[in-house]
């Protein structure tokens, strides 16, 4: 029967048909295994070794059970670490870390104080800012009412100029309409003097020129 | 008929050494600690007060993932000085974990037991000291008697307790970390090989285009792996997080 027996090489795995009696060891000879092993039996063990497992090479070491070399190679490689790390390299390490985190720690805190101060800076300008508007409107309030009082002053003298200019043409017109009244009167005292002494043929008395005008006075008046 | 023999679990995880008792595991651990080391000796000697760029960047990156993502949910501010033990814990795991996907090492040092059951026993020493170191021999107390369980209860939940917080803690987080890892290893391998045996050494057409198939899974597996050791270290360095956490503050 032929079986295929893969081992680990210098290049990776090799793999050879291994002629193997059934139950027994195959046919290999000790030159061969030098070849195909990885671990060949020493020479003088390799006939009883090969009859007894059937398997040309000397096998390896337990999958489980830990070897001791490794052990100490292992162990001692992360012991020598460790000491590394916990003495030397890490402290190094968190030193630098630690002094920039403090840095940037800092730096956001100067930043913050930076954003109070300008937040203080913005809370005293508006505040500043609400004054001189409540400054302002207070002057414009005052200007206004000023303004108004200034324009009534304003304007009662210019309603008094007015009334008077009004009074003046009032009394200017009456006078005018009184002298138009005494001219009128005057004329129809002559006329009516003038028609009554044309028909009479003589001046009338003096009573009927006073009636003539006190019926002129009422006629005109009313 | 040809048969695929899968080699024997021991045999796919074991190398030559390269000199006397250093192996691939042990080289992978040795390489986890420099690479660290040196991450952290990089970024610790750039300047720290500028804004950090590069490699000082994805360390403080690494210190902010630890303190927040695993020491805060796990152990609250009082815990900020345990961030380098568990930093270096997530990291030496994590650097552990990764070389099961990068080319020609293709083996996670987590994968053997040696280095889980180192860091599980550390973890273990440290959270007992910090409970001691808090509580005296209340602490043990403590795991005898629960504070707020029935005075009936105790001789139930007391053993429960013992054993769960000095054996069984341990032995999970040693497990499941190597048990992943190994589960992870094993299944890149037999895809592996899957592709391999179709695809290069299968005579017959059909085969060579089947081996496709294993072939797309081997990426989605390595893809898969990536996620998984980083998500092993995580989980190894909260748990440690959160016993330590609770020895020291027993009524969380």
């Amino acid at each position: 029967m032929l079986t295929a027996v893969v081992t680990r090489g210098a290049t990776g795995f090799d793999v050879a048909f291994v002629p193997q009696a059934d139950g027994g060891a195959g046919d290999m000879t000790y030159e061969e295994s030098l070849d195909f092993c990885e671990f060949p039996f020493e020479e003088a063990e390799f006939a009883d070794q090969y009859e007894a497992t059937g398997y040309p090479c000397e096998e390896g070491p337990s999958p489980i059970l830990p070897e001791a070399k490794e052990l100490l190679w292992g162990g001692g490689s992360f012991v020598v670490f460790l000491v590394l790390m916990r003495f030397f390299l890490y402290p190094k390490l968190r030193k630098g870390m630690d002094a920039r985190y403090a840095k940037v720690e800092d730096g956001l805190e100067q930043a913050d104080a930076a954003r109070a101060a300008a937040r203080a800076e913005v809370t005293e300008y508006e505040a500043a800012l609400a004054t001189v508007r409540a400054e302002a409107a207070e002057r414009v309030d005052a200007a206004r009412a000023t303004l108004a009082g200034e324009r009534e002053t304003r304007l009662a003298e210019v309603n008094a100029e007015i009334a008077a200019q009004r009074e003046a043409a009032m009394a200017e017109s009456r006078a005018a309409r009184e002298a138009a009244e005494a001219d009128v009167r005057s004329a129809v005292t002559d006329v009516t003097s003038k028609v009554l002494e044309l028909a009479i043929g003589r001046a009338p008395a003096e009573q009927v020129d006073a009636a003539v005008a006190d019926v002129m006075n009422s006629e005109v008046r009313s | 008929m040809l048969a695929l023999e899968f080699p024997p679990l021991n045999e796919i995880l074991r190398w030559r050494d390269l000199f006397p008792t250093f192996n691939k595991v042990a080289m992978i651990a040795v390489a986890a600690a420099l690479i660290g080391s040196l991450i952290f000796l990089i970024a610790a000697r750039q300047d720290g007060s500028k804004a950090p760029k590069g490699i000082r960047n994805f360390a403080e990156m690494l210190v902010e993932f630890v303190e927040n993502q695993i020491i805060m949910p796990a152990m609250g501010r009082s815990g900020m000085g345990w961030t380098p033990f568990l930093l270096t814990l997530f990291i030496f795991i994590y650097l552990c974990n990764l070389p099961g996907i990068v080319p020609v090492l293709y083996m996670p040092a987590t994968a053997r037991m040696a280095i889980p059951l180192f860091l599980a026993v550390v973890v273990w020493l440290v959270y007992v000291g910090v409970g001691l170191k808090h509580q005296g021999l209340g602490y043990f107390g403590h795991m005898i008697a629960p504070p707020g369980v029935p005075a009936a209860l105790y001789p139930l939940i007391g053993p429960i307790e013992i054993l769960s917080n000095l054996i069984i803690r341990p032995f999970s987080l040693a497990v499941r970390l190597f048990a992943n890892m190994l589960a992870g290893h094993i299944l890149l391998v037999t895809f592996s090989l899957l592709t391999e045996e179709l695809v290069f050494e299968g005579d017959n057409i059909v085969f060579r285009i089947l081996g496709v198939l294993p072939f797309v899974m081997l990426i989605l597996m390595t893809v898969f792996e990536v996620l998984v050791g980083f998500l092993q270290a995580y989980i190894f360095t909260i748990l440690a997080a959160v016993y330590i956490g609770s020895s020291a503050h027993p009524e969380h």
